[in-house]
């Protein structure tokens, strides 16, 4: 194998663990910058944003639609969940953590019931292509570009639009965002319905790529997880780069060891990282920067 | 001699529900009815009493770290599976005779301590908390349990034990007491039931001379307030470290007596399930005092057997639906909510008619 | 004798200069107050002497020993204690049990009980040592955590704002308090807004303003100088 299948090859891994990692996050991201909340029922916001994909799917639209069909279920009952559990616990986020994880137990069990063990899939769209000895699949590519594309948007939304700004003042100083007339639970309220959209996102976009099974969001969930701790509170500052660094680890692991050495290096790095910055990615170009 | 009288002194204290004598009556009474109940019962079904107790000891670790700590740890499942598997592992290897078991127990429960101390050294000594502890423990949880599962093919081998994968391992000697004419074994039913009541209760009586000595001040007030707690001198990385190491050695023992009971262990007795169970009991039970935890976690654990029948995924939801309102409308627990609100009724109907 | 001394002591947070420069030295057995504007740098100066924060150059001494590489419990056992501005109390647990854990590395059995009745006593909460700290008006809050940080007879007793929330009777008690620990030896170092208080328990008093010691003297030479008065007229007028 020369060097340029060689260098490609070791790209399209890194691509494919950076957009497993960065959309598996983001929704995680958002909830915990913004709100201060883990939520731990995400790999249940993605596997209902996969399951409600694939429906849509079988019931005859494109795939983005559905897969818009998917963000939007997610981000519906993302909205449901934080008027009737989320919004009652602000003060308690340990509390929110235990009561997410109810909430994911509820979820993945309630689908075992009504959905059964498995759902049908939906076939990965635009075939694969050869470089050198080695067949790639297109649909990681796009993966990998709506990731980044993901990135840009919020990035758009968090600094561009109102809802952002107003997001972000209430986020800095509630009281204040208050005080001048800013809707605080509402925009708690679109903050968590967005981070629930997000990963519905997730998985509506991973949906062809794997088997559907009620307790898919554990696959997720992981990669999540470590993104976050990593990366710390903030999406762009945090989730970003330690996307980027862990996707590295990751891949170079899996294509040295397997997929599960691959996640066993993420565990490594993530309880290495803590120690050494424990405010995450962000905390520590924060610190420096202010 | 002092000293001895001053633990039993202990035993009673701020951080523990019960005191007086007419609390220890009823500790005396309740313990009688528990040795008695043998008489009264067949072996089978004092076999599966004896698997209710063996989860109380997890479920007074997460008590410990968590109601009494302040820190949510999801990694008492990990060293359950820990101690579970090293048990299994030394046994399948050395064998059970000349008492091997026990030595096997208690370097099984090394062994989750152990790694309990090098994951607490990098979590504390971090100084990470809250939320991010919750995750990091999970995730090592949840890597444990996919590490396991794929350990199905031939290659996975510790001498003469297989991993097995999904499947578990099976067939270890289950505890063996060494005794004149021929070793005593103990499997569940009747002499299981009183080794494991023997630990339950002392184990029980320890961590309540614990919680209320000078020790468990110190880690009631880092809960409290941390920053308050260092600027009166205390070293909080270390006490939340050993609180940390002690709470793994009780959820390993849990795994170990499981891995007893029924001579197998699998890889889903640390999955997410697994791991939201005892969460669920510590959660309803009320998490800051270890009875509460104890009744909790035996009436939760009744109620969640009774509702299988009608199948286990009914079970999990309903789990999950009482999991979600305890926190939303009794956040201390239901049945220390109830012990409070009794205790408060009596007090006040004593002060009427005195 | 130098108790603590602050030598050349900086602090950045990013481009913002909190501690500038800071020389301080402090005298055992006196009763010294940091008064200042708000955002003079009051709070982050305690921060950096309980090693809260690490100071970006400069060192702490205390009774001559270099403490500025020391983590915060190690400091607190050399002899510093403090009472943090917003009341710093285990909320959770009843006030008996607040003070037995700040005085049981001291002491142990009937001479505990008995040194909690004393401080009890000395605080004014003896009918409530056994509410929960939580459920105490702020200003018993302030007493019980000066009552925490004194039982572990420091050499050098730091309050931020002690006063704050509290009524003038409360206030002038609390100045009370104050003196009777430091005629029993107990140096104090004070941050306080509270002029009546300032005027009652202190003897040195340093005024810092955007990082840097600005005046130091005695309570009627600040109050004598004009340029402190521009400086507090400059806040009120920002």
């Amino acid at each position: 194998m020369d060097i340029a299948t060689l260098v490609f090859s070791a790209l399209y891994q890194f691509g494919d663990a950076f957009a497993f990692l960065v959309l598996s996050a983001c929704g995680l991201a958002v909830i915990f910058g913004m709100m201060g909340v883990i939520n731990l029922a995400h790999g249940e916001f993605i596997m209902c944003g996969a399951y409600v994909t694939a429906a849509t799917v079988h019931a005859g639209l494109p795939l983005p639609l559905g897969i818009l069909c998917g963000t939007l279920a997610s981000a519906c009952v993302g909205v449901l969940v934080e008027l009737l559990v989320i919004r009652h616990l602000y003060e308690r986020p340990l509390d929110t953590i235990v009561a997410t994880w109810g909430l994911s137990l509820i979820a993945t069990q309630g689908t075992l019931i009504m959905v059964g063990s498995t759902m049908a899939g939906v076939g990965t769209p635009f075939g694969s292509f050869q470089v050198g000895a080695y067949s790639y699949s297109i649909y990681r590519i796009v993966l990998f570009v709506a990731a980044l594309a993901v990135l840009g948007a919020l990035y758009a939304l968090f600094n561009w639009t109102r809802f952002g700004v107003l997001a972000r003042a209430t986020i800095q100083v509630p009281h204040m965002a208050a005080a001048l007339g800013v809707d605080t639970r509402l925009i708690y309220s679109l903050t968590f319905a967005c981070g629930a959209g997000l990963a519905g996102l997730a998985g509506g976009l991973y949906a062809p790529t794997m088997t559907l099974v009620p307790t898919m969001g554990a696959t997720f969930i992981m990669e999540a997880f470590v993104t976050v701790v990593i990366g710390g509170a903030d999406v762009f500052l945090g989730t970003a780069p330690a996307g980027g660094i862990l996707a590295i680890v990751k891949s170079g692991m899996t294509s040295w060891q397997g997929q599960l050495f691959g996640q066993i290096g993420l565990l490594i790095a993530v309880i290495i990282v803590v120690r050494v910055l424990p405010k995450g990615i962000s905390g520590f170009v924060l610190r420096e920067r202010t | 001699m002092t000293g001895f009288l001053g633990l039993f002194r202990r035993l009673e204290g701020p951080q523990t529900l019960g005191r007086g004598p007419a609390f220890w009556a009823l500790f005396a009474l309740v313990l009688a009815g528990a040795l008695a109940y043998p008489l009264f019962s067949d072996g089978y079904t004092v076999g599966n009493t004896v698997y209710f107790f063996v989860w109380v000891f997890i479920a007074l670790s997460l008590s410990l770290i968590w109601g009494y700590g302040g820190s949510l740890s999801f990694g008492q499942t990990a060293f359950f599976g820990i101690a579970g598997y090293g048990y299994g592992i030394l046994t399948i290897n050395f064998g059970a005779s000349y008492g091997f078991t026990w030595i096997a127990l208690l370097l099984a429960i090394g062994m989750a301590a152990l790694v309990a101390a090098l994951l607490g050294y990098f979590m504390f000594f971090g100084r990470i908390g809250g939320v991010f502890l919750g995750i990091v423990t999970l995730a090592v949880t949840l890597m444990l349990e996919r590490f396991m599962a794929q350990t199905a093919g031939p290659e996975w081998r510790i001498g003469a034990a297989r991993l097995n994968g999904f499947n578990g391992m099976s067939a270890m000697p289950p505890l063996t007491i060494p005794w004149f004419g021929g070793p005593i074994v103990l499997f569940a039913d009747v002499g299981l039931y009183y080794v494991v009541l023997a630990m339950l209760v002392l184990v029980y009586l320890a961590l309540r001379i614990l919680m209320n000595s000078s020790f468990g001040n110190v880690i009631v007030a880092i809960r409290e307030n941390p920053e308050r707690a260092e600027m009166l001198g205390y070293d909080i990385r270390k006490y939340q470290l050993i609180t940390f190491v002690i709470g793994a050695a009780l959820a390993g023992l849990s795994g170990v007596l499981y891995t007893v009971w029924g001579q197998y262990i699998t890889p889903s007795s640390m999955g997410m399930t697994a791991a939201s169970l005892p969460l669920i009991w510590v959660a309803v039970g009320g998490r800051s005092d270890l009875t509460a935890t104890i009744i909790g976690t035996l009436v939760v654990l009744s109620g969640f057997q009774a509702l299988t029948i009608y199948g286990s995924q009914y079970a999990l939801v309903f789990m999950g639906v009482l999991l979600v309102l305890t926190v939303l409308i009794a956040p201390n627990g239901l049945v220390l909510g109830l012990i409070t609100w009794v205790t408060k009724r009596v007090a006040r109907r004593k002060q009427e008619t005195a | 004798m130098a108790l603590l001394q602050l030598r050349d002591l900086n602090k950045h947070f990013g481009g913002l200069h909190v501690t500038n420069s800071v020389n301080l030295v402090l005298e055992q057995g006196e009763i010294h107050c940091l008064i200042g504007p708000n955002g003079a740098g009051k709070s982050t100066l305690f921060r950096l002497i309980l090693g809260e924060h690490h100071p970006g150059s400069g060192q702490i001494w205390f009774a001559d020993e270099d403490i500025t590489a020391l983590k915060s419990f190690a400091r607190i056992r050399r002899g510093l204690s403090v009472k943090f501005q917003v009341p710093g109390v285990f909320k959770g647990l009843s006030v008996r049990q607040n003070l037995e854990i700040a005085l049981q590395s001291r002491l142990h059995g009937a001479a505990l009980d008995k040194e909690i009745e004393g401080l009890l006593a000395f605080l004014n909460l003896e009918a409530e040592q056994a509410q929960l700290a939580g459920n105490l008006s702020h200003g018993q809050k302030q007493w019980l955590e000066i009552g925490m940080a004194i039982s572990l007879k420091p050499r050098l007793l730091l309050l931020d704002e002690p006063t704050a929330g509290m009524s003038p009777e409360e206030t002038h008690m609390t100045g009370e308090m104050v003196r009777r620990l430091n005629a029993a030896g107990m140096t104090v170092l004070a941050i306080e807004h509270d002029m009546a208080f300032v005027r009652q328990v202190a003897q040195r008093v340093t005024v810092l303003h955007l990082g840097q010691v600005f005046a130091q003297g005695s309570i009627d030479e600040i109050v004598a100088d004009e340029r402190v008065a521009a400086i507090y007229l400059g806040q009120a007028h920002a």
